[in-house]
């Protein structure tokens, strides 16, 4: 069969990726870039790979964009009933009398895993689950693609993760402030994406903590520029957020 | 599916992994084909060589006027479709070839002359052709058309009108309907050149290219009419539907 | 002789698949990409969604004027495009080859007959988000065999929105988006022109602007341009916003056969009779 240049379109959609998690002294923060690529194509330059899964726990998705996208519907899908079996209503009042669906994210990780390892000869999902419970306080799980779960202080995966894995282990400090750990974040994200042909755009994080949960973003204009990196140019087209 | 470069914890290699994949190293090829589409009609004093302008690859034009027919000697016009890269080698050498042939014998190449020449240079390419399909169109030594048709590899036949390219098969029955007389071959010999004048055929290309681009994906842009009578040789261009 | 083992296998004969196997496997030969340019944009108050009419088989163009902007619910339309092979389904004895044109009705098919007795049991007006989850979880379970790309927009109450479905069963949610063969000169069109908050006419025009630049450069993509807007006010269908471009030549006279064009050989004339008699009995 003859090739044409349309054939990027029957290429599966991919994260290629870079996607970071990290809990700071109260909470956790994840972060990840926003570009999803099918080939040489950037389908979607502002997609969002931090994906809700109840209110305490968020999970960054990275590889097959169909299967994690899946996965994590999946996932929630468990969650929200595993929360309602234990809870009544699926809501518990939490400490600031917020109504609040909170379950432990140690379960929600076991869960995601289950279905990784049970699934592995078909999925081709590497995922990092975070967030914020009462009992546990802030954790990180990874879950890389075979269906094993390490936690860990952060976690990051993807493949932009290879050009900060040293950045990372070389400047991490434990039990960082909330600013501190975001700002940490947020550079080594947009160091990935200066190296990563397949991690770009804006750079999108959640912080979880007590309180709830944050999301904010980060345009390429506030990117850190780094060496012999162009600037971002001012254009006339919105930014999409 | 080899797209994810998983690296650091995710170290697996996706493709032992996972069966059923589409291979991403380059399955590169000598050949390409470039589409568009050619045609001559021959008449009693009259030679009509058309092509259209359209050069693709894949599902992308690569320019919108390209001319495919070139005047090869006063006397000759040939027209080529297919891979556009070996056509215009082909051409070039043709090219040294009618040069040699006027310094030799201090006169121009006739068209038929010059259609054996073009089969024995395909076919000297027999087992790497030149990807290229022809048309040789002239008046030959009593001033009369003539329509010369080729496949790859030289084998070639002297008709009264032709077509070749991407837009062939849409053209040919029309052509074969409304053109179709006497074999050139036939003994007694019997005038085998079109009934249609001059600007009743002008009139029948221009519709085939305008219907061809309205099926063939690969014709369109516009068409190319050379019209070569006893008063020498005159080009007309007609627009085609660019979609 | 009778095979004993042809029992096992039910009647079946498999013979053909060791040799399939040795020939580096059985691929459809019917596999044909089927060029498109699609898009959608979300402006102020609503989503305009855009198609070409060009349906081509292979390098010929089976249709010059064919629909691909296609029914969901009354708020909710979709556009579809197919880049994988067709798909092949066996009925008892005979092969049934689906073109991803057919492959797309019988999606919007499922899908509009989903939400319409959704609709009739809740009395509530369908939501994108429950097209984009049917389509969606539909796709993934067949792993991208079912190769339709698909622009899908609507407005409900949570307003104007528009996403993208891939054949592998991931979607995307876009202030605009594109499909297709076209779909990289259509999205030239957006990334250089888009704005926040257009007017109807505005989006109307952008979206017409990016399926002509799929029917001029992208040769899968051609004929007219067909739009459908939906908003709070309810659906417009569009049908042939735009025709770019008429024929550019025809010949005067046209194509007349005189009589006795084709030559009769033979002629045979019969009375018609209207008679019933008792069929022969065989014997």
């Amino acid at each position: 069969m003859e090739e044409t240049p349309v054939d990027f379109l029957s290429i599966p959609v991919s994260t290629g990726t870079t996607i970071l998690a990290c809990a700071y002294r109260t909470g956790v923060v994840l972060a990840a870039d926003s570009r999803t690529s099918t080939g040489a194509y950037v389908a979607n330059r502002a997609s969002d790979k931090i994906t809700q899964i109840c209110d305490n726990v968020w999970m960054c998705r990275s590889g097959s964009a169909a299967d994690t996208q899946n996965v994590a519907a999946y996932v929630k899908r468990m969650v929200e009933e595993h929360a309602m079996e234990r809870n009544g209503t699926g809501f518990r009042e939490n400490e600031s009398n917020d109504r609040a669906m909170m379950v432990d994210v140690r379960v929600v990780a076991k869960l995601t895993q289950k279905i990784a390892y049970e699934n592995k000869e078909k999925l081709q999902a590497g995922m990092i689950i975070a967030g914020w419970d009462r009992v546990r306080g802030p954790q990180v799980y990874g879950i890389p693609l075979g269906g094993s779960m390490l936690e860990a202080p952060f976690s990051v995966s993807g493949s932009g993760s290879a050009y900060i894995y040293g950045y990372l282990d070389n400047t991490y400090k434990e039990n960082m402030e909330r600013e501190e750990c975001e700002k940490w974040m947020t550079e080594a994200i947009s160091l990935a994406i200066a190296r990563d042909a397949s991690s770009g755009g804006v750079i999108r994080l959640v912080t979880i903590h007590e309180n709830g949960c944050e999301k904010q973003c980060v345009l390429p204009k506030d990117h850190k520029v780094c060496d012999g990196e162009l600037e971002q140019v001012a254009t006339t087209t919105t930014a999409m957020v | 599916m080899e797209t994810y470069d998983a690296v650091g914890e995710n170290n697996f290699n996706p493709s032992s992994y996972h069966g059923n994949h589409t291979k991403q190293h380059a399955t590169w090829s000598p050949y390409d084909n470039n589409g568009g589409t050619v045609m001559a009609v021959a008449g009693e004093d009259y030679v009509i060589c058309a092509a259209d302008t359209r050069m693709s690859t894949g599902y992308s034009i690569m320019t919108r006027q390209y001319t495919k027919v070139d005047e090869m000697s006063p006397k000759t016009l040939m027209a080529s479709a297919g891979f556009m890269a070996d056509a215009a080698t082909l051409k070039k050498l043709l090219k040294g070839r009618c040069d040699q042939y006027q310094f030799a014998n201090n006169k121009p190449i006739g068209c038929v002359a010059f259609a054996q020449m073009l089969s024995n240079t395909l076919y000297m390419r027999r087992f790497f052709p030149y990807y290229a399909f022809n048309i040789v169109a002239g008046l030959d030594a009593e001033g009369k058309g003539a329509v010369f048709t080729y496949d790859a590899v030289g084998s070639y036949e002297r008709t009264n009108y032709s077509c070749q390219g991407s837009g062939q098969q849409l053209i040919m029955p029309v052509l074969d309907n409304q053109l179709k007389t006497v074999s050139p071959l036939v003994l007694p010999a019997v005038s085998s050149a079109t009934p249609l004048s001059e600007e009743e055929a002008i009139d029948l290309i221009k519709d085939c290219f305008a219907t061809a681009g309205e099926r063939d994906i690969y014709t369109g842009d516009a068409v190319e009419l050379f019209v070569m009578n006893k008063d020498g040789i005159r080009k007309e261009t007609m627009p085609l539907k660019t979609d | 002789m009778q095979d004993p083992d042809a029992f096992d296998l039910g009647g079946f004969e498999f013979s053909a698949s060791s040799h399939n196997a040795k020939e580096g496997g059985f691929t459809s030969k019917l596999a044909t990409k089927t060029g498109t340019t699609i898009s959608g944009v979300i402006y102020a108050d609503g989503v305009v969604l855009g198609a070409d009419t060009r349906s081509t088989n292979g390098e010929t163009v089976a249709d010059k004027n064919c629909e691909k902007i296609h029914y969901i619910a009354p708020n909710i339309y979709c556009c579809g495009a197919g880049t994988a092979a067709d798909t092949e389904a066996v009925t008892g004895t005979y092969y049934v080859y689906f073109s991803i044109f057919q492959l797309i009705l019988i999606l919007k098919g499922m899908v509009s007959s989903a939400l319409f007795l959704h609709r009739k049991s809740t009395l509530r007006e369908s939501r994108v988000v429950s097209a984009q989850s049917i389509l969606k979880s539909h796709l993934f379970k067949y792993q991208g065999h079912v190769g339709a790309a698909l622009v899908l927009g609507g407005f409900d109450i949570h307003g104007p929105q528009l996403f993208t479905v891939y054949p592998h069963g991931s979607s995307d949610c876009l202030p605009y988006a594109t499909m297709g063969s076209g779909s990289l000169a259509a999205m030239s069109i957006f990334e250089s022109d888009y704005k926040d908050g257009m007017s109807e006419d505005e989006a109307k025009l952008l979206v017409a602007r990016s399926i002509r630049a799929g029917i001029f450069n992208d040769l899968g993509s051609g004929s007219n341009i067909d739009l459908c807007v939906l908003s709070r006010a309810g659906t417009k269908y569009l049908r042939n916003f735009e025709i770019p471009q008429e024929r550019t030549y025809i010949r005067a006279e046209g194509y007349k056969f005189k009589t006795g064009t084709t030559v009769i050989n033979k002629r045979n004339f019969q009375t018609a009779t209207s008679t019933t008699t008792e069929p022969k009995k065989i014997l």
